[in-house]
């Protein structure tokens, strides 16, 4: 039977904690001391929470509806796209045609203003505003409902994008600093080629290509298939930062008598990369990941400020998205300000630009906290 | 070392990059159809021969005649895919690519791409004629923002520093966390929309200045390049609708720097206008950076004042801020330069969205409107120009910033 040999083959470790977990213990000290670090551990762990209650969800979380008023300037249906679901708005000052509808301001028909009502994941009623997007005919977005789905997208996307770019990184630069000579050479000039292209605009022809190509194959389509591809595009972009992180923290580690003493008592190359100088140059890394996370739904809104489409649908609930969306739409009301149409839909553009904001920054105060606990020549 | 050896070997070192870029935007293109690839290169297709990129045509289209029973090969089609040299092994290839990409070939803007039908006037031209007009705007918002961060971060950081873990470090903690979490565009839009009502709300939403009498609409005002034609009513301090602006507006004559342009045609007025248009979206862009520079200022100034010879300045009675000042900031600032190189590809990628919001005639602009999805297909001809003259600047700035560095601290040229 295959019972654990592994158990038995370590020395009796008695009392004395696992030397990782004592790590650990001393980590969470040093970080419950810092308040920032505290306040960014519990707004990411409610968005995680928010994630998870919204995975389970029985709901078709992979696409949001946009929902289109049949009242719009006197009521024309015909206005509204085939297939989207109607919902009933009113004018500020006319009557209601029945029961149920929304009121809109007198100046802008086109904009529901929040209301307070708490109604997650419904398909009916608007709580907390609209996002109203155009040029698709007046269409209202239920912006609530739009960032509690996007909890999971988000999160999902950014620890995929993330995790992925730093194994990347952690191989090649592993690789690099620890074999050093002409491949270290090699190596960290190809790293420097990539970090010389903006990493915006990397992504932009990565995952343009990417798209033209599979277009013209034509497999793509299916949402699951079109996320993967801006995932692995994205992570292209993002190893070479690590790739040098990690090989400035190699050459440090493998000078270490340890490694030194695996070389001595005949370890392959590949065991002393693998059990020796990858866990021990892994904490810079896990700093930089737990920035970057933060980083990823804001490089997505920019995508998607920009009018590069990248979603499979124009509603996809991810964070970055969203805001892009609702900033983009606030300009047309800027421009009605000439005219003096001059309502703004602040809920709008602050709503998803908050959570987003949020979500960032408490990545960041974790991120630091985290450095100055794993660092402790940063400690005061 | 020399300096002019240091620049030499620098130049040099410079040579393997951009290959090496120009290598991996092939990689890129090279795994495009071969259509669009095409249309990258020579433009889209006439009205007249639309089928002219298909590699077969079916009888009685083009060259093929009716009586064919199967569908014939394209001639066009591989005398195109012949010249681009399409038809060759891959390292054959990539030589043309390279060879083109150095000699300024980098394709033709397609007729109906979506940056083609945002901006007529730039259909079915050389991308790099296109890029030239836009990139002197670009550059002189680049050199604006440049100064502002430095004018801005180094003090920051430094009086961080010097009032460590104070009110005013902890304001400077925040800004910079701040800069990581916000992304440009929602920082420009809610700048934008601050101001415009500010501004707007008071004066009816029309700003009138001296050279503009008639008065701009304050949205407008903020966010494009130029002052909309009624402003160059004759009389004016403007004085007519000027000859030297080409293009609808995009290009200025003869250097295309729109501020020294205004100032050799003797229009002082315009000039003004244009630079003070340039403020907001360069403070816009320079926030990020500022915000990631402003730490790296203030840690390396913290490690400067402790150590010895700051202390010994101090023991001599030199006034506090004059060590600030002199002792410990110029030493920080090798730093604070190496950490702006390293930032300068990240401080580059801000334009596209700055120059899309506020509407400038930069580069960046021409990237946004080439992946505007929903006004026509990419322009692939259009993103991967952009790419590549945008990494050109990237790495002639860090070639600046290494000798910058080699001239504050002579140690480096000896290495």
């Amino acid at each position: 039977m295959g019972a654990a040999p592994a158990e038995d083959a370590g020395p009796p470790r008695g009392r004395r904690p696992n030397p990782r977990l004592a790590q650990l213990r001393r980590t969470w000290y040093f970080l419950r001391r810092n308040t920032l670090a505290v306040i960014g551990l519990v707004v990411l762990l409610f968005f995680v929470g928010i994630a998870i209650y919204a995975a389970t969800q029985p709901l078709p979380w992979t696409q949001l509806t946009g929902y289109c008023s049949t009242n719009q300037g006197g009521g024309n249906p015909n206005l509204c796209p085939s297939g989207s679901p109607q919902i009933c708005t009113y004018q500020q000052g006319t009557t209601p045609p029945h029961a149920g509808c929304y009121q809109t301001p007198k100046s802008n028909p086109s904009m529901i203003p929040p209301t307070l009502s708490f109604a997650p994941l419904s398909t009916g009623p608007l709580p907390l505003g609209s996002l109203t997007i155009y040029p698709a005919g007046p269409t209202f977005y239920n912006l609530f409902d739009g960032l509690l789905r996007g909890a999971d997208w988000s999160l999902l996307i950014s620890v995929a994008v993330v995790g992925g770019g730093a194994l990347g990184g952690l191989v090649v630069g592993s690789v690099s600093g620890y074999y050093g000579g002409v491949v270290d050479e090699a190596l960290m000039r190809l790293v420097d080629i990539f970090l010389s292209i903006p990493q915006i605009l990397f992504v932009i022809i990565v995952v343009s290509v990417v798209t033209a190509s599979v277009h013209t194959l034509g497999s793509l389509s299916p949402t699951n298939t079109r996320i993967l591809l801006l995932i692995f595009a994205f992570m292209a972009v993002w190893w070479p930062f690590y790739a040098r992180l990690v090989r400035g923290q190699v050459l440090v580690v493998r000078e270490q008598k340890y490694v030194e003493a695996a070389r001595a008592s005949g370890a392959s190359n590949r065991r002393i990369i693998g059990r020796h100088i990858m866990p021990n140059s892994v904490y810079p890394v896990f700093i930089q990941m737990s920035l970057d996370v933060g980083t990823v739904p804001l490089f997505l809104g920019v995508l998607v400020f920009l009018g590069f489409l990248i979603f499979p649908t124009m509603y996809f609930p991810e964070w970055g998205a969203i805001t892009a969306l609702s900033v983009v739409d606030l300009q047309g009301f800027l421009v009605n300000c000439q005219v003096g149409i001059c309502v703004l839909p602040y809920w709008q553009i602050l709503i998803p630009g908050l959570v987003l904001f949020m979500y960032a920054i408490s990545v960041n105060f974790l991120s630091d906290g985290l450095r100055d606990a794993l660092d402790p020549r940063l400690r005061r | 070392m020399r300096m002019s050896v240091y620049v030499i070997r620098r130049l040099i070192l410079l040579v393997p990059v951009i290959i090496g870029v120009m290598t991996i935007t092939f990689a890129l293109v090279s795994s495009l159809p071969i259509q669009n690839r095409l249309v990258a290169v020579y433009g889209s297709p006439s009205q007249r021969a639309p089928w002219i990129y298909n590699p077969t045509l079916v009888p009685g289209q083009g060259p093929c005649p009716t009586t064919a029973t199967s569908p014939c090969p394209n001639p066009y089609y591989l005398k195109f895919v012949h010249d681009l040299g399409l038809d060759q092994p891959i390292p054959v290839q990539w030589g043309i690519y390279i060879f083109n990409s150095l000699t300024f070939q980098w394709g033709t803007v397609s007729n109906h791409s979506a940056a083609a039908n945002l901006i007529s006037s730039i259909r079915g031209l050389p991308v790099t004629t296109v890029l030239s007009w836009y990139l002197p705007y670009t550059l002189e918002l680049a050199v604006l923002s440049l100064a502002l961060i430095l004018v801005i971060a180094i003090p920051l950081g430094n009086l961080a520093a010097v009032n460590r873990n104070r009110p005013i470090d902890q304001a400077a903690r925040i800004m910079s966390f701040s800069g990581y979490a916000m992304p440009g565009f929602l920082l420009a839009s809610l700048v934008l929309m601050a101001l415009v009502i500010g501004i707007g709300s008071g004066t009816g939403y029309v700003t009138h200045t001296p050279w503009c009498p008639a008065g701009e609409s304050t949205f407008t005002e903020l966010t494009q390049s130029w002052p909309l034609p009624n402003c160059f009513a004759s009389g004016t301090l403007l004085s007519g609708y000027p000859t030297w602006i080409l293009h609808n507006g995009i290009q200025s004559t003869p250097t295309g720097f729109p501020t020294v342009d205004a100032l050799l045609h003797g229009m002082y007025w315009l000039a003004l206008d244009t630079v003070l248009r340039m403020i907001l979206p360069a403070l816009v862009i320079a926030f990020g950076t500022i915000a990631v520079l402003l730490r790296f200022v203030r840690n390396s100034m913290l490690e400067v004042m402790n150590l010895d010879f700051v202390r010994t300045a101090r023991a001599e009675g030199v006034p506090e801020s004059l060590v600030v000042r002199r002792h410990a900031g110029r030493n920080s600032l090798n730093v604070t330069i190496t950490v702006m190189g390293l930032l300068f590809a990240f401080f580059i990628g801000g334009f596209p969205v700055i120059e899309d919001v506020f509407h400038l005639n930069g580069v960046g602009l021409m990237l946004a409107y080439s992946v505007q999805i929903s006004s026509g297909p990419i322009d692939f001809a259009l993103i991967f120009g952009t790419t590549l003259l945008f990494t050109f600047i990237i790495v002639f700035a860090n070639i600046i910033v290494d000798v910058l560095y080699a001239y504050l601290d002579p140690r480096v040229r000896l290495g």
